[in-house]
């Protein structure tokens, strides 16, 4: 066991130096777009800034001149305590703050349709080939395959006009009823849930076909391999051949798939915001590139590294669990 | 057993559709705007850190000015001041102020709180975006009904800004200790809509202030701000009646919007505003030659920039780069002088030829080093109806010869080159305000001048016209309605004269209004105002003019 712990803590300082090196690319790569937030943020005035108030205003927001060095210094101190400053953008909410209201709807959307794309796309894709060239799997790949291939925002702006516009199955904008206030209630969740029916089910339409694909085509190799033989030959049940053998050696591709899933998914679905109004972190993303709104852009990217770099390691414990091989 | 699970589990999922909402009408009273275009909103009343980081409509309908302009009918409307008089020397300015009025805590709105507004902008810097204190050198009470301007030099363009100024209570104000990062979550002020009754990320309410001074307004109980992050949204919205009033661009409007309820759908986009023009860098090759750019602006056909562009929205700008809301400024009988915007290649060519710069062989132009002329048109990646137009102002200028080619920026990259001199060519906006001053300091003054590489608010193509400049001197000293009339005619004739900017179009208001719930939107037939959201303080006049169909039956509130 102590060879697991020793490579699970290997694991793990590796993910420090990457989250360094995130952190700091995170500091240059918004200071090497051409232009500064001052110079989209005086546009507003369409030119009818006087130049005393431009330079208080620059000031205001802490657009310094200081050097990369002293501003990266700042700028690593403040990130180990959370701190990223105040939004040009959204003056003068605080980063956090910004990233925070994003961030939970972010997790309810992009989060529930991966689970649920994951996990249905990885059943399905067992069962497929278990009965290899039965109706599951023979209708369900091309059909699926077909829905991924579709651009995202063409089919989610159809999924819209035509459920949600012109049939009026569903509603057509926001993560809940504005006639309702947010909390615990029945009501409330029954709206959470009704509104984001539609862009989930979007998400996961064209997602699902990889998971299944994945799932199909790696346990097709695995119950060719002799031991799957062996299992049968010595009268297991079905279910158990195929759950605890086949496709727990077949999973692991997906798994590996799914924490990169995950951690992406803080990312924001970010045409699923725009076109379904749904309030998640892309569209700030979008935001801060135009405003080249430096703090939330660095507070935005680091989550999304970090999760990255978070799902990834939990990846690699589940590996450890799922795959005796890596305990070595 | 496990595929009738899933095949029951996916007929569920297709059959959810009992998530179908029930259409929830608005509260009667209550008017559905979409004006910004934002994912999720962020409490923010804060009037006096102008450029948009402010909820609309805080500047205007939460907090008002002394008095608001209105384009539609070129004239000033009082608003809490009910008059000016000038100084004799027009170094001094005295608004006398509306009785009466009170902020919406119920203090009385006093000539201290005009006083303290403006000490506290000359106090916090970045709060004087329209820089007041550069020709201001006191504000002072003398009674509660009088604030006196005393002014540095003569500055006669000073009363547009101290007018258009608004105004905080001092009352609540002077104990602000971070004013600048202050969000101003409660506001105190004297519009005409002040109580913010519930703000959540997606949609927020703003409930009539129970103190207004102006009788019988507002008649609306309520305005509501569904937060949606895009156009297209905004147009499903107000296509399903979702909301009563709107600013956005629509494609095909008649088609899509107004064609759908015929009765109720209406819009208005009249073209009071500013202009969009082409900016040559006066830097940049032949481009210093008058001639050159006047021959440029003949090459343009600008009919078909209009209706490719802009859907026919709008119509082409003449030589004086002046829209309709400046009618009484323009000098109409100088517009067929030197008709520069008229499409006419010949012309064009003409031009070219006689400032040096003959067709070669291959069809293109020479510059004087005998290098064909190449040039750079920019413009901004995603903004559609300028980079349309860009395509077709460019094919006009390959037809006579001049190697243009549009390439795309992203919007701070084009934005900083602009400012800082480092194009060629480019599409941009002019600044606009009540009177062209602003327009032709941006365009010819030697004051707005700043070298290349630096960054310049305005003047982005460098150049300064010595004439102009005594022009403009003369305009800030005098409050003489005649003279100022005389000057502006003269400033216009320079303007035609030298070409600095070439007009392209006239910049369209856009304004939608679902007339199903509410009455009183201003129309062609009734332009009492323009009819879209997007102009500061102007919408004040719709804010406090339009009704509920039906009688709203009064809540205890």
């Amino acid at each position: 066991m102590g060879g697991t712990a020793r490579y699970l803590l290997g694991r793990l300082g590796f993910y420090l130096l990457a989250a360094w090196v995130a952190l700091s690319l995170n500091f240059l790569i918004p200071r090497m777009m051409p232009g500064d937030p001052a110079t989209v943020m005086f546009a507003r005035f369409q030119g009818q800034l006087s130049p005393e108030a431009m330079d208080a205003l620059r000031e205001t927001f802490g657009l310094s001149d200081a050097s990369w060095w002293s501003q990266y210094w700042t700028y690593l101190r403040h990130a180990l305590v959370g701190d990223f400053g105040t939004s040009v953008a959204y003056f003068p909410e605080p980063v956090t703050g910004v990233l925070l209201r994003g961030l939970f709807w972010t997790v309810v959307l992009a989060g529930s349709a991966v689970v649920v794309a994951f996990a249905a796309g990885t059943l399905l894709g067992t069962l497929a080939a278990w009965r290899r060239g039965g109706w599951l799997d023979s209708v369900l790949p091309p059909v699926l395959a077909l829905l991924g291939a579709f651009p995202y925002f063409w089919l989610a702006m159809l999924a819209l006009f035509v459920l949600g516009f012109g049939m009026g199955l569903f509603p057509l904008r926001h993560a809940y009823s504005d006639q309702l206030t947010p909390g615990l209630s029945p009501e409330f969740l029954a709206s959470v849930f009704r509104h984001t029916l539609l862009p989930a089910l979007t998400l996961v339409a064209v997602s699902l076909g990889g998971w299944m694909l994945a799932m199909r085509n790696t346990m097709i190799g695995v119950l060719g391999s002799d031991f799957i033989e062996y299992a049968h030959a010595r009268g297991l049940a079905p279910r158990r051949v195929m759950l605890a053998y086949a496709a727990r050696n077949a999973i692991l591709p997906n798994v590996t798939g799914f924490g990169m899933a995950l951690g992406f998914v803080l990312g924001g679905a970010l045409l699923t915001e725009i076109i379904f109004s749904y309030p998640v972190q892309g569209y700030l993303l979008i935001q801060s590139v135009r405003a080249q709104d430096y703090p939330l852009m660095q507070g935005l990217f680091l989550t999304i590294s970090l999760a990255v770099l978070a799902a990834n390691w939990f990846v690699d414990c589940a590996t450890v669990a799922l795959d005796p091989r890596t305990r070595r | 057993m496990t595929r009738i699970l899933l095949v029951g589990a996916l007929v569920a999922a297709i059959l959810t559709p009992a998530c179908a909402e029930p259409a929830m009408e608005p509260e009667p009273g209550v008017l559905v705007v979409s004006r910004e275009q934002v994912g999720s909103w962020v409490r923010n009343f804060n009037p006096l850190l102008a450029g948009g980081l402010a909820r609309w409509p805080t500047r205007g309908g939460i907090y008002e000015p002394l008095m608001v302009h209105n384009p539609a009918q070129g004239a000033w409307t009082p608003w809490l001041a009910t008059g000016f008089t000038w100084g004799e020397d027009v170094t001094s300015l005295s608004f006398s102020l509306r009785e009466g009025v009170r902020w919406s805590d119920g203090e009385a709105f006093t000539a201290d709180d005009v006083v303290f507004t403006f000490d506290l902008m000359k106090k916090v810097p970045a709060f004087d975006t329209q820089g007041h204190w550069r020709y201001l050198r006191s504000v002072s009470a003398p009674d509660p009904q009088t604030v006196q301007f005393a002014f540095a030099r003569p500055f006669v363009p000073g009363m547009e800004k101290i007018a258009h100024q608004v105004i905080v209570p001092r009352h609540v104000w002077e104990s602000v200790e971070e004013p600048v990062s202050w969000t101003n979550p409660d506001p105190v002020a004297t519009g005409p809509f002040t109580e913010v009754r519930r703000f959540d990320h997606q949609v927020w309410e703003l409930g009539k202030n129970p103190n207004y001074w102006m009788d019988g307004a507002p008649k609306i109980e309520a305005l509501r701000f569904p937060a949606i992050p895009s156009n297209e949204q905004a147009t499903i919205a107000l296509m399903h009646g979702e909301v009563d009033w709107a600013g956005n661009f629509i494609p095909a409007i008649d088609r899509i919007f107004a064609g759908r309820n015929p009765e109720h759908h209406r819009y208005w986009f009249p073209n009071f505003g500013g202009a969009i023009f082409l900016y040559p860098n006066h830097t940049v090759g032949p481009l210093k030659d008058a001639r050159v750019r006047k021959a440029l602006s003949r090459a343009i056909d600008r009919d078909k920039v209009v209706q490719v562009a802009m859907y026919d929205y709008t119509s082409p700008a003449d030589v004086s780069g002046l829209s309709d809301g400046y009618a009484q400024w323009r000098d109409e009988a100088a517009l067929t002088e030197d008709p520069w915007t008229d499409f006419d290649p010949a012309e064009a060519a003409r031009l070219l030829d006689e400032a040096g710069l003959p067709l070669g062989e291959d069809g293109l132009r020479r510059g004087t080093d005998g290098q064909p002329v190449t040039l750079e048109l920019s413009c901004i990646t995603g903004w559609s109806d300028w980079v349309r137009a860009a395509q077709v102002i460019a094919r006009n200028l390959q037809g006579v010869g001049l190697d243009v080619s549009v390439k795309s920026y992203d919007f701070g990259a084009w934005f900083d080159q602009l400012q800082r001199g480092e194009f060629a060519l480019s599409i941009g906006w002019a600044s606009y305000g009540p009177t062209p001053y602003g327009f032709w300091v941006g365009a010819m003054s030697s004051g707005s001048m700043f070298p290349i590489g630096e960054v310049a608010p305005q003047n982005w193509h460098r150049f300064s016209d010595p004439e102009a400049d005594t022009l403009l001197a003369a305009f800030e000293r005098t409050a003489d309605p005649a003279e100022q009339e005389r000057i502006a005619h003269a400033l216009q004739a320079r303007f035609q004269a030298t070409a600095p900017l070439l007009p392209l179009f006239l910049d369209p208001s856009w304004g939608e209004a679902n007339t199903t719930r509410f009455t009183g939107f201003p129309s062609a037939e009734n332009p009492y105002s323009r009819l879209s959201p997007n102009h500061e303080l102007e919408f004040l006049h719709v804010l406090t003019r339009i009704a509920p169909r039906e009688p709203v039956v009064a809540e205890g509130n």
